[in-house]
C-alpha cells in the first residue's frame, strides 16, 4: 500500500495526467458538435471530477459528486424561469411609452443582477457538491443579497474606470467566504482591496495612459460646437458635413485607432501578469478557522502557461488550414456548377458552418487543456496550509443544494468551471 | 494480509482478502487507518486493532470520483458521506468482481454515455423538426387568435423606427401625396386602394403612404399600414401594376404576416437560443439555423401572399398579371446570392404562379389615362 501524499501533508498536490485530460476535452468537444451543445453539462461534469479528484491537500484529494442530470434539470427549471421573464421584456419593447424606450436598459440591468444572483447560486450548488475527508463544504448567505452588492459594486467599477475593480473583488470576496463552510469551520476572507489595487496600479496605468491621451487629444482638436450643428442638421452625408466642419478630425481618428491598439496590445500582454497577480492574492487571503492559505505563485510561471499554449495554437492552426482546405474543394464541388441545387446549397452551407465550429471548438479545447488546467494546477501547488492540525476535528454540517443556479448561469452565460 | 489480534468483535479469517485502506466517518473529518475485510456477503471496515467501524453490503457499495490509483468507495443513498479509500490494486479487483455497482474498467459507464448520446442527437433532430414544421404551423394558429389590436401595436411600433430611418432631416417632407401638386396623384391612389379594399374583408381599415424613396419597393406593416416607394410608381407602365403590388401587400395584412413573423423570430429564438448551442462556436450554428429557416417561412409568406393579391385583383375585376409583370421588372432575371438565403422565391415562379390565378375575361382598368398621369406625378415636389 502507498499512502499517496503521506510524505507531503501540509502540502498541496496535483495528481492528474494531461494525456487523461486532452482526451476527455477532445471528446467532450466532438459529443458537443454531435449534440449542438447537449452534452455540456457531461462534459463539465466530467472535468470537475477530474481536477477535483486530482488534487491533493494534506495528503487527500478532493472529491466532485455532483451529477450531469442535476445540471440538466437545473437548467430546464431555469429556462421555465426565465420564459416568463423574457416574455415579458419582449411585450415591454412593443410598448411605444417610455417604459418601451427604457425596456432595453431595464432588460440589461434586471439580467445582470439575475446573472450575480445566478453566480452566488451556482458556487453553492459546487460547494454544497464537493466533499472533502467525508465532510461537504457549504455556503449559507443570501444569494440575492449577494447579487445586490455585486451589482452596485460593478457600478462602481464602471464609473471609476476600474480603480474600484480591487474593493468590489475583497468585498464581494469577503461575502462568499464570510458565508462558506467545511463542515463546521467558517471561512472568512483576509485579502486587502487596498493591497491589490497598489499592486495592480501599474498596470491599470499602462493601459489607461493611451487612452486617456486620446480622449485629451479629441477634446482638443475637435470644433464640439460645429460637430453637434452638423450631427443636428442630419440628412444623407452627415459624415461628409462632420470633415467639412472639422479638417483636423481624420489625423485624430488615425491617432485614435492607433493608441487603442496599443492598449488592447497592452492589455494582452500583461494579462497573464494579472491572472497570476489575481490568483495569488486571492489564494492568499482564503481563511478556513485557524487554517491559513498562502500562495507562492510566480507570474513567469503563468507565462509559462500562455507560451504552451501559444505554441499549441500554431500546431492546431496547421491542421486547421488542412481542414479548411478540405472543407473549401467540398464546397467547390457542391457548388461549382451551374445550376445549383436547394441540397447542395445546404451541404455546402453545412460544411463551412462545420469548419467554423470545428476551429473555434478546437481553440477552446486548446485553450482549457493548457491555460486553463495549468492555472488549476500552478494555484494549487503554490499554496501552502498552515494550522492543519484543525483538519482533525470538524463536524459534518450542511446540506446538499439545487443546480439552479448552475442552470441559471448556463442560460445566461455566466458559467465558471 | 494479516490476522487480527484475538479477543475483539470482528472474527478473523485468513481465507477472506483483506487489506488497508482510509476510513472517513462522515461525521468527523478524523483519518481513521483501517483494516478492510471481504466477508462473503459484506464488506467490513476495522480498526487495525480489531474495533467495527463499518459494515457495507456489496450491492450499495458506490464508486465515487478519485485519482486513477485510488478506489474510494461510499454507500449508495446515504446521506452520510462515509468514505473509503483503497490504495491497494488486488483489494480494489476483488471488491470490483463482489460489487455490482462497482465497475473499474468503466464499461457501464461507457455504455450510460452512448445512451445519453443517443437521447441528445435525437432531441436534437426533433427541435430541428419543430423548428422546421413546427414553428411556421404554430405561428399560422396563433396569429389569428391574437386581437386586432396586437397587429396595430406591432404596426405602430415598426413604424416609429421605420420614419426614423426613413427621416430626411431638413430635406422635405418623406410622404409624396401632401403638397397642392400631388393632390390629384393622392385621390388616384385612394381610388385603387378603396377599390381592392371593398373586395377584401380585413379586420381593420387600410392607411397606405408613398414615400419619397427611390427604391422600387412596398412595405406592409401589421395593422394594416402600406408603404410604396416612389420608385416603384416610376417603374409601372399601368394602374394595373401598382394595384398588382397593394393587393400583393394587402395579402400580408390579411394573413397578418408581420404578427406571425414576429412570433416565428421569438419561437426560433428560444428554441435554438435557450435550449441548444450554448458552446464556443455555438452562436454561429444558431445564427445560420435561424437565417436559414426564417428565409424559408418567408419565402412562403411571400407566395402565398401573391396568391392573394392575384385573386383579390381577379375579385375586384382587375388584370391580375400586372402584378406578374412588375415583379419580372423589380425582379430581374436572376437573383444573385444562395436560395436558402433568399426571403422571396424566384421571380419566375412567382410569375409563373401569379400568371395561373390571373383570370381577365373583362378587365375594367384601375384608373383611366388622367388619373393614370396624376399617380405618376405624386411625388411632384
Amino acid at each position: 500500500m502507498t499512502d499517496a501524499g503521506a510524505a507531503q501533508i501540509g502540502g498541496v498536490r496535483f495528481l492528474g495526467s494531461r494525456r487523461v485530460y486532452w482526451r476527455l476535452l477532445l471528446r467532450g468537444a466532438l459529443l458537443l458538435l454531435l449534440t449542438l451543445g447537449v452534452y455540456r453539462f457531461w462534459l463539465a461534469t466530467d472535468v470537475r471530477r477530474y481536477l477535483w479528484a486530482n488534487s491533493e491537500i494534506a495528503g487527500e484529494t478532493l472529491e466532485y459528486t455532483g451529477t450531469p442530470l442535476e445540471l440538466l434539470l437545473g437548467f430546464l427549471v431555469a429556462i421555465a424561469i426565465l420564459v416568463p421573464v423574457y416574455a415579458g421584456f419582449f411585450l415591454a419593447a412593443l410598448d411605444l411609452g417610455p417604459i418601451g424606450q427604457m425596456s432595453g436598459l431595464i432588460a440589461f440591468l434586471a439580467l445582470g443582477v439575475l446573472g450575480q444572483y445566478a453566480i452566488y447560486r451556482a458556487r453553492r450548488y459546487r460547494l454544497t457538491r464537493t466533499i472533502y475527508r467525508g465532510l461537504r463544504f457549504h455556503q449559507d448567505g443570501s444569494a440575492w443579497a449577494y447579487a445586490l452588492r455585486a451589482s452596485l459594486w460593478w457600478l462602481a467599477t464602471f464609473f471609476t474606470l476600474g480603480l474600484a475593480y480591487p474593493f468590489q473583488v475583497a468585498s464581494l470576496e469577503r461575502y462568499k467566504m464570510r458565508h462558506t463552510y467545511y463542515g463546521d469551520l467558517a471561512g472568512r476572507f483576509d485579502g486587502s482591496g487596498l493591497r491589490l489595487l497598489l499592486r495592480g496600479l501599474p498596470m491599470w496605468i499602462a493601459i489607461v495612459t493611451p487612452l486617456a491621451v486620446t480622449v485629451g487629444a479629441f477634446i482638443e482638436v475637435v470644433d464640439w460646437q460645429a460637430l453637434a450643428d452638423a450631427a443636428a442638421a442630419g440628412g444623407d452625408d452627415v459624415m461628409s458635413k462632420i470633415e467639412g466642419s472639422n479638417p483636423a478630425i481624420g489625423g485624430v481618428v488615425v491617432f485614435a485607432l492607433l493608441m487603442a491598439g496599443a492598449a488592447v496590445t497592452l492589455a494582452a500582454v500583461l494579462y497573464p501578469a494579472f491572472e497570476a497577480l489575481m490568483l495569488r492574492w486571492w489564494s492568499s487571503g482564503l481563511r478556513f478557522g485557524d487554517i491559513e492559505i498562502r500562495s507562492t505563485l510566480r507570474t513567469a510561471q503563468v507565462y509559462g502557461a500562455y507560451m504552451r499554449f501559444l505554441g499549441y495554437s500554431i500546431l492546431f492552426c496547421i491542421v486547421a488550414a488542412i481542414l479548411a482546405g478540405v472543407a473549401l474543394l467540398v464546397v467547390g464541388l457542391l457548388t461549382g456548377g451551374d445550376t445549383t441545387s436547394l441540397g447542395g446549397e445546404i451541404a455546402a452551407t453545412a460544411t463551412l458552418l462545420g469548419g467554423y465550429v470545428v476551429i473555434a471548438l478546437g481553440f477552446s479545447t486548446v485553450y482549457r487543456a493548457t491555460v486553463k488546467l495549468s492555472l488549476w494546477q500552478l494555484g494549487m501547488e503554490a499554496l501552502q496550509l498552515s494550522g492543519l492540525p484543525a483538519l482533525d476535528q470538524v463536524r459534518a454540517s450542511g446540506r446538499a443544494s439545487s443546480a439552479l443556479g448552475e442552470g441559471l448561469a448556463d442560460a445566461l452565460n455566466v458559467g465558471g468551471y | 494480509m494479516r490476522s487480527m489480534s484475538a479477543g475483539t468483535k470482528m472474527v478473523p479469517d485468513t481465507n477472506m482478502p483483506s487489506g488497508a485502506a482510509v476510513f472517513f466517518d462522515g461525521k468527523t473529518s478524523a483519518r481513521h487507518q483501517a483494516l478492510v475485510v471481504l466477508a462473503p456477503e459484506a464488506l467490513l471496515v476495522a480498526t487495525p486493532d480489531g474495533r467495527m467501524l463499518a459494515e457495507w453490503r456489496y450491492d450499495e457499495l458506490q464508486e465515487l470520483a478519485a485519482p486513477a490509483a485510488v478506489l474510494r468507495l461510499g454507500r449508495r443513498g446515504n446521506a452520510v458521506l462515509e468514505r473509503l479509500e483503497i490504495f491497494d490494486t488486488e483489494l480494489a479487483a476483488a471488491i470490483d468482481t463482489r460489487a455490482p455497482h462497482v465497475d473499474r474498467t468503466g464499461l457501464s459507464q461507457r455504455r450510460h454515455r452512448g445512451s445519453v448520446i443517443g437521447w441528445s442527437v435525437a432531441a436534437t433532430a426533433s427541435l430541428l423538426l419543430v423548428a422546421w414544421f413546427g414553428i411556421p404551423a404554430l405561428a399560422a394558429r396563433i396569429a389569428p387568435l391574437l386581437p386586432v389590436a396586437v397587429d396595430r401595436k406591432l404596426g405602430d411600433a415598426v413604424d416609429m423606427q421605420m420614419r426614423s430611418l426613413l427621416d430626411r432631416g431638413n430635406a422635405g417632407a418623406i410622404e409624396c401625396g401632401a403638397a397642392e401638386a400631388e393632390k390629384a396623384g393622392r385621390a388616384a391612389m385612394d381610388k385603387i386602394v378603396q377599390r381592392l379594399e371593398a373586395q377584401a374583408a380585413l379586420p381593420g381599415k387600410l392607411r397606405t403612404f408613398v414615400i419619397r424613396k427611390p427604391e422600387a419597393n412596398a412595405i406592409a406593416l401589421p395593422g394594416g399600414q402600406i408603404y410604396v416607394f416612389r420608385g416603384l410608381i416610376d417603374k409601372a407602365d399601368n394602374a394595373d401594376e401598382v394595384a398588382g403590388v397593394l393587393a400583393h401587400e394587402i395579402g400580408h395584412v390579411a394573413h397578418r404576416d408581420g404578427t406571425k413573423a414576429v412570433l416565428q423570430a421569438g419561437g426560433l429564438s428560444f428554441l435554438f437560443g435557450m435550449l441548444l448551442g450554448d458552446f464556443v462556436g455555438g452562436g454561429a450554428v444558431v445564427i445560420a439555423a435561424k437565417t436559414v429557416l426564417q428565409s424559408s417561412y418567408s419565402r412562403e409568406a411571400e407566395a402565398s401572399a401573391d396568391a392573394y393579391g392575384a385573386a383579390l385583383v381577379n375579385k375586384a375585376g382587375g388584370n391580375a398579371h400586372g402584378l406578374a409583370t412588375m415583379l419580372s421588372k423589380i425582379g430581374g432575371a436572376t437573383e444573385p446570392g444562395m436560395k436558402i438565403l433568399l426571403d422571396h422565391p424566384e421571380t419566375r415562379a412567382r410569375v409563373a404562379a401569379i400568371n395561373g390565378i390571373a383570370a381577365p375575361k373583362s378587365t375594367t382598368p384601375f384608373l383611366d389615362a388622367k388619373e393614370w398621369a396624376a399617380l405618376k406625378r405624386i411625388c411632384a415636389e
